[in-house]
């Protein structure tokens, strides 16, 4: 606690200085009166109050939250002894605004009295927040001295970006052995009923096809298939970004792998992430909600980091990218080492797809109409569409989804751009 | 709200003095002087609001000087109370702009100022009735000398009293 003569104590004793050099001057009684009221003020000055006697608590309302959502904070306070006066300040980080409430708390209390101040912060943008640090300033009576202290209890509020719900899903080629919601190929047990087979000691009686076995005349049962999950792999590309503060390529991304990997665990499927970028990041396949909230944590960590070198994917454990997996590639295709690394899971005979976030729109509503900068848009969506058609020619399934637009349509596009690579092929 | 009180304020110390000299450059200066007050009020800075004070005190030596008025101990304390509340209140309204005030602050703070200005009027008439018989016995060429002398000695006793306070808060250990 560090305590100071404030500002005011030391006008007080130049405004003393003035009033006695007039009257000295001007030879009045009366001016000297004027200064006793000062005098008095400053004479507390000489004898050092005791320092004050609070305590301070810090709570926030919740430390997960979707973009877009609002955090409650409450400080109370509670004093030991007498507080005339108390300023609370809490400097708000950058990617917060407050909602409601006043930024600052102005409070007097008595011993044992205990007040409480709150205020809303939203935050519009994922990120990683730290909250906690108070200034607290208390006056003495008269405003002449303060003490100064600044109270940390840390509080981190994780903004994670907000799911869009989807639908529809790219269906994965293959299917994993636990249960889940895809008709896999092989028979079993099931709800789908598929080819029918002559009775075999074991077969359940419920499993007979009685019209069949009448029109044969011999017991034929009806197979059915087996409901089998599958493991999906998102894979980021954090290799480069463009667009404003607020929106960028990299947000767009994370927006659209968030709602993938959350429409996919809600579909009992295993999802796995990999953060493709200067540092590589991944998380291996699971399900559940404790798997959620994994996901949901390397997807704020996500972040552009510069490097030359080129990252390989086989630096990617195993386990991490089964050989039976479902890889959907999340890219504003910005960067060639991406592409390089997509082709080369083509090449190692994975199911892929490729979700292209166009930053051309991103950037286009960043700009201003001028004509310069809308041909230059022109010339550069021409540019990436030619990419794209080289892209596909790879036999990629690949759609591009401006962020402005619904994710939903792009996906479905996915799907059948997917069953028309696999047709060509 | 935090600027009507303030603005009450400099508006007594405008009135009090022009009470004493109703002439045209007592009102120019104390005009000026409100305007430094009105400045201080809608900006942060707190150089306005000082130099005002220091305006409406040489505003009203000079109106008394001039005017050869009698000596009035009562004005000249409500005039002193008066500017240290303009200074005090200034200075915690500034600290209450753009902040979430509790319930208890305007109440504390009146109560204190009214037991401020009571303990004023005691110390002045105190003062007062220990300088009367003081005056008597001290020979009129000395008066000036003793004067100045005690001016100063209160100015340096007040300025090392607000500087040796915060050379001990830094020597001392923290609380």
């Amino acid at each position: 606690m560090t305590w100071r003569v404030t500002p005011l104590a030391l006008s007080l004793v130049t405004l003393a200085g003035v009033i006695l050099s007039l009257a000295v001057l001007t030879a009045r009684a009366d001016l000297f009166m004027a200064a006793v009221p000062l005098a008095l003020a400053l004479g507390t000055l000489a004898v050092r109050a005791p320092a004050p006697d609070y305590a301070v608590s810090y709570a926030i309302s919740s430390d997960r939250l979707w973009e877009g959502d609002t955090v409650t904070v409450t400080v109370e306070v509670t004093a030991r002894s007498a507080i005339p006066f108390m300023e609370l300040l809490e400097p708000l980080a950058a990617g917060g605004a407050q909602v409601s409430g006043r930024p600052r708390a102005v409070m007097a209390l008595r011993a044992g009295q205990t007040e409480r101040w709150r205020y809303d912060i939203t935050y519009p943008v994922r990120g990683v927040h730290d909250l906690g640090t108070l200034i607290v300033r208390v006056r003495d009576r008269w405003g002449l001295c303060s003490w100064e202290r600044r109270h940390v209890e840390r509080r981190r509020v994780r903004v994670h970006p907000r799911p869009t719900p989807l639908r529809s899903l790219p269906r994965p080629r293959r299917t994993q052995t636990s249960v889940g919601d895809y008709v896999a190929p092989v028979y079993g047990e099931g709800l789908e009923p598929g080819d029918i087979r002559q009775f075999a000691p074991g077969d359940r009686v419920r499993q007979v096809n009685w019209r069949a076995s009448l029109r044969l005349g011999t017991l034929y049962v009806t197979q059915q298939h087996r409901e089998r999950n599958a493991d999906v792999v998102l894979m980021v590309d954090t290799l480069a970004q463009v667009g404003t503060a607020s929106t960028t390529t990299l947000d767009a991304s994370v927006r659209a792998t968030s709602s993938l990997a959350t429409a996919y665990l809600a579909r009992k499927d295993r999802v796995g992430l990999i953060v493709y970028g200067g540092l590589i990041d991944w998380v291996r396949p699971g399900s559940g909600r404790p798997h959620h909230e994994r996901l949901a944590d390397a997807l704020l960590r996500a972040d552009v980091v510069f490097t030359y070198v080129a990252k390989d994917l086989k630096l990617v454990p195993p386990r991490v990218l089964p050989s039976h997996a479902f890889v959907i590639a999340v890219t504003p295709l910005l960067d060639r080492r991406f592409t390089q690394a997509v082709l080369d899971l083509v090449a190692r005979g994975f199911d892929l797809a490729v979700l292209v976030v166009s930053p051309v729109e991103l950037l286009r509503a960043a700009l201003s109409a001028a004509p310069v900068d809308q041909l230059a848009c022109r010339l550069w969506t021409l540019e990436r569409r030619a990419r794209l058609a080289e892209i596909r020619r790879h036999g990629l399934p690949v759609v591009e989804w401006n962020p402005a637009q619904s994710l939903e349509a792009a996906v479905t596009g996915l799907d059948r751009r997917r069953y028309r690579a696999m047709a060509a092929r | 709200m935090s600027w009507l009180p303030v603005a009450v304020l400099a508006l007594m110390l405008f009135g009090m003095t022009l009470r004493v000299a109703p002439y045209e450059a007592v009102l120019e200066i104390g005009l000026v002087a409100l305007l430094l007050v009105a400045t201080g009020l809608a900006t942060p800075w707190r150089w306005p609001m000082i130099s005002a004070a220091c305006l409406f005190l040489t505003n009203h030596a000079l109106a008394l000087w001039g005017t050869d008025a009698p000596v009035d101990i009562v004005g000249a304390a409500v005039f002193g109370v008066a500017l240290l509340f303009l200074l005090q209140l200034s200075d915690l309204g500034r600290g209450m702009r753009r902040a979430s005030v509790g319930a208890g602050v305007t109440r504390s703070l009146l109560a204190r100022l009214l037991v401020f200005a009571v303990m004023t009027l005691i110390a002045t008439t105190a003062g007062m009735a220990i300088a009367r018989p003081l005056s008597a016995a001290v020979p009129a060429v000395l008066a000036p000398l003793l004067a100045t002398a005690g001016a100063l000695g209160v100015v340096t006793a007040l300025a090392l009293a607000a500087t040796g306070a915060g050379r001990r808060a830094r020597a001392g250990p923290s609380p």
